[in-house]
């Protein structure tokens, strides 16, 4: 896993390696192992190494035999191996070991078609020298983010955005559509960020930019074939299918590691790893002091019964605002939740006991309906089919014991969820959730939401998803919103590649295999969640490899404290800082009168509900994000030519 | 002791103006107005509110009486509470 960026000028100016050195340096977190860069003139790239296949001969940018093919890669191809034997025995030399040098051959071998050969999570970019096209794409999930801008002609890219910023001659500023986003989704939904022009590649799309226009193209597109019964031998072949998958993941000249939840999907691969590893599993987990939050009785179970080398990191309230700056760093956008904090301490964690690749079970509660708003819309559905029917309607409080019985919100909490839409909306399962986050934009300044425009979100999703969504089942059109609007936007990103890399740590998910997915999106919804039992194949499956409590668990929702973190004894200045109505102004998003009121009571004690907490965590990082990367700007010392593993050179020289 | 509908009225309309309508400074709510429907609370907030009414009231709401027809607006509220109170001056 590393860290990519580079320019494409409209006209041969010149790339200067300065100016790619700064935007290495911006993300050298991503690859602390290496770097390298090319310099033409009018294609510069920068690569930062994290070497995990062929830590010889893996440095990067790379080419093909002839020096026409140039490659800056992130990523693992994990059949590179078969590929490589595909490609040599038609006549490809290989110079090097690296799953990179498969994108240099199967380029030059297949064009763009390569990508449907392509098993893996990547990001990157090829520049043919031959006919002056560079070729980006992305992988089929989004594992690997790809991010670029086009101002004045001129095409830059990075995985990060700070290292297009880092460029500079790329200009921050907020887009309010984003935000708007962000603050209904929890995540900006590609093509779009928070940042005004530039853009995130799609996940499952390619790029070909020539002569200063750019052609995208998706390549990859998710589907639910839905059969009408499971095949016979469906048991057989997801067991093929995850041990495939699992033994794909493990391939690197590093140990692997999994991070352990304890709960199902994080077990299952931990379990399959430790069984195929060379080495003794290293695992890791998160404990929480607040008992509501904390999993640690199972994430040592898990540990005890795959017989991994355990460790923990510990999160106290105080964590969780101490490091929230360095988070929106990482993240580059605005959040709701605190969630992404315990991953970062978790990816430093797991780097500082030498592991540098971890699997994670990410994926699985998308593919399999795990999470609680499939049941959630399957539930809506039943009650608003006969409204009057009271016995119906406590199959909710059933599903969220922990909130009703805390809550005793009775008539009220079935309320929320059967008025939050009609069950001809394409959007209905997602609605509460969507609702309820977008509550934060009561606390929009009126000039704030003046200048958006009238803009409809939830319209323009509406309008975006494809026409055979519409003959899909109702879960399965809930299964495909969660995978484009929360997957890749907000888990793999703000909660995955963002703190894991931060550390030089590289996540895979082995349930994120396109084999699985196609799989499991052709089974039928009853087998993935049968009445109220979620996951329901994967359990079935699991019997052969988890011991019976772990199997049996019911999912558990990853959440971390929010509001007490910002507003206990001792609480950072930063938080009251971020909150003043000065800098509330400057910014100009949130109302200051607003925010005092939510202040008020957070520093009470009352904002217990997702409603304000949420609001909280959006205005608190609204505040640092603005101030990192708008006002003061992304300013970082470049890596030198002279330190680099590799320089790759035009035979012109650059002119600057 | 019992405390007048009025009363009642203007205490709950000055605890939802502080509690949930802080960001909402132009917002006027009337004693007939649906508060769920609105969007003045959320479900969440409804059991804070009801925590309030029972401490300021000195009442007690069972779990079946969290309802619309208890809870659903000012009015709704006062009568309930009036109702309560009067329920415990009787026994």
């Amino acid at each position: 896993m590393c860290g990519i960026a580079g320019i494409v000028r409209r006209f041969p100016t010149g790339v200067s390696v300065k100016t790619l050195g700064k935007m290495a340096a911006a993300i050298r977190h991503r690859g602390p192992d290496g770097y390298g860069f090319y310099i033409g003139q009018r294609v510069g790239f920068a690569h930062v190494r994290l070497s995990i296949v062929d830590l010889a001969g893996g440095a990067q940018p790379l080419t093909n035999e002839d020096g026409q093919i140039v490659v800056t890669y992130n990523g693992e191809i994990y059949n590179h191996p078969e590929l490589r034997r595909e490609l040599e025995a038609r006549g490809h030399v290989f110079r090097t070991r690296s799953d990179t040098e498969i994108l240099a051959h199967g380029y030059e071998e297949w064009g763009v078609d390569m990508l449907q050969r392509l098993n893996g999570q990547f990001a990157f970019a090829i520049y043919d020298r031959r006919s002056e096209v560079v070729f980006i794409a992305r992988d089929r999930f989004g594992v690997r983010p790809l991010f670029y801008a086009q101002p004045n002609g001129a095409f830059y890219f990075g995985s990060e955005i700070k290292a297009i910023l880092a460029s500079g001659e790329v200009d921050a500023a907020m887009d309010r559509r984003g935000l708007d986003e962000v603050f209904t989704f929890w995540g900006v939904r590609p093509p779009r960020t928070a940042f005004a022009g530039i853009a995130s590649l799609e996940p499952g799309t390619y790029g070909l930019l020539k002569d200063g226009a750019l052609w995208l193209r998706r390549y990859y597109e998710l589907d639910y074939p839905e059969a009408r019964e499971e095949p016979a031998d469906v048991i057989e072949k997801l067991d093929e299918l995850m041990l495939r998958s699992v033994g794909m993941r493990l391939r690197a000249d590093v140990p692997v590691g999994a991070y352990v939840s304890g709960g199902l999907d994080s077990s299952i691969t931990a379990s399959l790893a430790s069984s195929a590893s060379p080495h003794t599993l290293r695992s890791f987990s998160i404990t929480f002091d607040d008992p509501q939050f904390d999993e640690s009785e199972f994430q040592r179970e898990v540990a005890e019964d795959v017989g991994s080398i355990h460790a923990i990191t510990a999160i106290k309230r105080d964590s969780i605002a101490a490091t929230f700056g360095d988070v929106l760093w990482h993240t580059e956008t605005p959040l709701l939740r605190t969630a992404p904090v315990p991953m970062y301490h978790l990816a430093k964690l797991t780097r500082e006991r030498g592991i540098k690749v971890v699997l994670t079970g990410e994926g699985a509660d998308e593919l399999f309906l795990g999470y609680d708003l499939f049941k959630e819309d399957s539930i809506r559905r039943f009650c608003l089919r006969r409204p009057a029917s009271a016995g119906r309607q406590r199959l909710l409080d059933r599903l969220y014991p922990e909130l009703v019985g805390r809550g005793r919100g009775g008539e009220f909490w079935r309320h929320f969820f059967l008025e939050a839409g009609a069950p001809s909306d394409p959007l209905f399962s997602h609605l509460p959730r969507f609702l309820l986050s977008a509550r934060i934009k009561d606390f929009y300044t009126p000039e704030f939401k003046a200048g958006m425009g009238g803009v409809d979100v939830l319209g323009e999703l509406r309008g975006s998803l494809p026409v055979r969504f519409f003959g899909w089942s109702p879960l399965n059109k809930a299964a495909y919103l969660e995978m484009t609007t929360l997957l890749s936007p907000y888990l793999l990103s703000s909660q995955g590649d963002r703190m894991a890399m931060a550390h030089g740590v590289e996540g895979r998910f082995p349930f994120l295999d396109h084999h699985l997915y196609e799989f499991a999106s052709a089974l039928p919804t009853g087998s993935r969640l049968r009445g109220l039992r979620e996951k329901e194949i994967l359990r079935r499956w699991a019997s052969r490899i988890l011991p019976h409590r772990i199997k049996e668990r019911r999912k558990q929702p990853y959440r971390a404290p929010d509001v007490p973190s910002f507003f206990e004894r001792g609480s950072p200045a930063w938080v009251a800082e971020a909150l003043n109505p000065d800098a509330l102004r400057r910014v100009g998003v949130f109302s200051p009168t607003a925010v005092a009121g939510l202040t008020r009571r957070c520093g009470a004690g009352f904002a217990t509900g997702f409603r304000e907490s949420q609001a909280l965590v959006g205005i608190l990082s609204t505040q640092l994000w603005h101030r990192q990367f708008i006002e003061t700007g992304v300013s970082v010392q470049p890596l030198a030519a002279n330190g680099a593993d590799v320089v790759l050179s035009e035979t012109i020289p650059a002119l600057s | 002791m019992q405390t007048g509908q009025t009363e009642i009225i203007e205490r709950v309309r000055n605890y939802v103006y502080e509690n949930f309508l802080y960001m909402h400074t132009n917002f006027e709510l009337r004693d007939d107005d649906r508060l769920l429907e609105k969007g003045v609370i959320d479900s969440m907030a409804i059991v804070e509110m009801i925590s309030f009414i029972e401490s300021e009231f000195g009442i007690r709401a069972n779990e079946d009486e969290v309802s619309e027809a208890n809870f659903g607006s000012l009015s709704c509220v006062a009568r309930f509470v009036g109702e309560k109170q009067s329920s415990a001056l009787a026994s």
